[in-house]
């Protein structure tokens, strides 16, 4: 735990940072506000209400790319624990070895069956 | 100076869960569970496990609030919710957690400290926790593989984006 | 642990963290001369010799220019968004050893902000949390160029962190270790005589995988579909101005010098001169201190090196389409960074089982 101290002072040192940059910039800007300035970023239109913002149609496709990426997460994240104490285990035996091979299998099988269902395909 | 760490973060995650509860946007909710995870986490290094709090991190904060956050963006959950106070039920339930929890957190100041005897804190070490997935819980594991499999075949059919019943673009 | 020891920690800190923020302004140069020389005119040369100063006059220019809060954005996620990308940036430096030890008032002093044991794990995870800004940042913005950058971006980042932390994983399973220190220490001398003993010279696959998938993570071209400006405008931060603007780029900056320092120290020994021990050293220089400064100018040059790389490849190959990202970082580099792993699994249990 006494590793993590430098960590929290780095915290702190960033959030002093942060309050820093945000404190000189609005002394140190300009201040002139206008309707145009202040609207939405859109190229050719002038009217705010014309703007959709966020009204946008949302891609499925991102939520199932994120549905996907947290299952392989979590089967990525069983082979962090397994490399630890991989190299060590074999001189005992190679029981590691062959229960990873299984459990590749199966991440393997997952993996063949979103690409062959196309899950992933983006357009 | 840890108790005040512990007791500094412990409240953090604290008011992240309530910011969870009564955010009026969605968004705040995921944002203040970004938070509580984050302080979470935090316990769990002081605590003395660090792998657990590391794992925490890359699997809830990094990988299922993204996933809510994504929610929120697909379903424009923009405007406001407001907080159903009404149902004398919710009341009950919530007044029911409440008293549960600060009978365990009395019980808790009653021993003096808030942290378990240094036998539990080195059990923590990650090098005994893999070898223990690794060699007691073989099998658990290997059914595991099965189960996620499972779910990537029933969260892909669900939500496939063609499907009759399912959500589509 | 007493005073003296807290006050060497905190300006061991500082000093770190300052170094890696001064990448940014020799990063902005190196860049923009970069550019030019590749694409064969001047750059940047009316601010100082060379147009060194160039930096300062962008930063100043930040600094004096009006912070603009557009209509109809959600005020708190907008200002706090930028930070939300440099704070995980900001705490990934903690876990990069940049040396071995100094001494100073009688102290070892480590030349590394924070001595993790779970160094290459904190480095994935916390690395993970710099999504939330982007994702914050694109729909508070309430402009449909911002929220289509950060959606892009985040199924990016997130579909590239798996390719990441099975090389990692690879990397963990050869050194036996989390620790980024110990890795460094298990580089040291030669093989077969006459190659430096590197990482890469184990795991060439592990590399290409890890260097590829840090290219996406940080938003490099020819990864930086958010940005896309000939589509997008400028992806998730088309409405932010002024020194929030800045801010985006500064932790994109940190981001890269933290992925060299990781690849540096994963797979090219580190802080290690190649060829000779640092016990050899430490006999030819006699002084701890030297040998420390020694080993920080080593580790800068391999740190400078992948930066220059960056710069060279952004600069050189067009930007992907985004069905071919996901192409890449799911049907290639998943799959590879898997058979990578098993490769190596049944090598080593081939060569070291009992």
């Amino acid at each position: 735990m006494e590793a993590f101290i430098p960590v929290v002072i780095m915290f702190v040192l960033a959030l002093l940072l942060s309050g820093a940059i945000y404190f000189i910039t609005s002394v140190l800007g300009p201040r002139v506000r206008g309707r145009i300035k202040l609207s939405p970023y859109e190229c050719g239109v002038y009217e705010p209400a014309a703007q959709t913002s966020t009204k946008l149609p949302f891609q499925f496709r991102f939520y199932l790319i994120a549905v996907i990426f947290l299952l392989f997460d979590v089967e990525g994240a069983f082979f962090l624990p397994w490399a630890l104490i991989y190299r060590e285990s074999l001189a005992v035996d190679g029981t590691l070895l062959v229960g990873m091979l299984v459990f590749s299998f199966f991440v393997v099988l997952g993996l063949v069956y979103v690409f062959r269902n196309k899950y992933l395909n983006v357009d | 100076m840890r108790d005040g760490l512990f007791i500094a973060f412990g409240i953090l995650t604290i008011l992240g869960g309530l910011g969870v509860v009564v955010a009026r946007h969605a968004i705040f909710s995921a944002f203040s569970m970004v938070i509580a995870f984050f302080g979470l986490s935090a316990l769990y290094v002081l605590w003395g496990s660090n792998f657990i709090a590391m794992l925490q991190i890359l699997i809830y904060t990094g990988a299922i609030v993204v996933l809510f956050v994504f929610v929120v963006m697909l379903l424009d959950l923009k405007k406001e919710s407001s907080l159903d106070t009404g149902s004398g039920l919710a009341v009950m339930l919530s007044g029911a957690t409440v008293w549960f929890f600060s009978l365990l957190i009395l019980r808790a100041m009653n021993r003096g400290s808030y942290f378990a005897s240094e036998k539990v804190l080195v059990s923590q070490d990650m090098r005994v926790i893999s070898h223990l997935l690794f060699t007691k819980y073989l099998w658990p594991f290997e059914i595991l593989s099965l189960f996620l499999l499972a779910l990537i075949i029933g969260v892909c059919v669900l939500a496939r984006p063609d499907s009759k019943e399912g959500p589509h673009k | 642990m007493d005073w003296l020891d807290l006050t060497i920690i905190f300006v061991r800190t500082a000093v770190i963290y300052v170094a890696f923020i001064q990448v940014v302004p020799i990063m902005i140069w190196v860049e923009r001369k970069g550019a030019a020389l590749i694409q064969d005119r001047p750059g940047p040369n009316r601010v100082g010799p060379f147009g060194l100063l160039q930096p300062v006059a962008d930063a100043l220019k930040f600094l004096f220019k009006e912070d603009p809060i557009p209509k109809e954005v959600n005020k708190f996620l907008y200002a706090i968004a930028p930070f939300l990308i440099l704070l995980p940036a900001s705490l990934v430096v903690c876990a990069i050893p940049i040396g071995d030890y100094a001494v100073f008032f009688g102290r070892d002093v480590l030349l590394q902000v924070a001595d993790l044991d779970v160094g290459l794990l904190f480095v994935l995870s916390i690395g993970s949390l710099g999504v939330y800004g982007i994702l914050f940042g694109g729909w508070a913005s309430s402009n449909k160029f911002s929220l289509l950058g950060a959606m892009r971006s985040s199924a990016q980042v997130i579909s590239y962190e798996i390719p990441l932390a099975l090389a990692a994983a690879n990397a963990v399973m050869f050194y036996g270790t989390f620790n980024l220190r110990q890795m460094v220490f298990a580089q040291e001398g030669t093989l077969f005589g006459f190659l430096p003993n590197w990482g890469i010279w184990y795991q060439p696959l592990g590399f290409l995988i890890f260097f590829i998938a840090l290219f996406a993570e940080t938003n490099r071209l020819p990864f930086d579909l958010p940005e896309s400006e000939a589509e997008l405008v400028g992806g998730y931060h088309t409405e932010y101005g002024s020194m929030k603007f800045a801010v985006f780029f500064m932790a994109e900056y940190i981001n890269l010098a933290t992925a060299s320092g990781l690849m540096t120290t994963l797979y090219f020994g580190g802080w290690h001169l190649p060829w000779i021990t640092d016990a050899r050293l430490l006999e030819l220089l006699g002084s701890r201190n030297l040998l420390a400064l020694l080993q920080v100018a080593t580790f800068t040059v391999k740190l400078s090196f992948f930066m220059i790389v960056f710069v060279w490849v952004r600069w050189t190959i067009p930007r992907f389409r985004f069905d071919q990202l996901m192409r890449v970082g799911w049907k290639n580099l998943l799959p590879l960074g898997l058979l990578n792993i098993i490769v190596t699994a049944i090598v080593l249990y081939l060569v070291e089982g009992r």
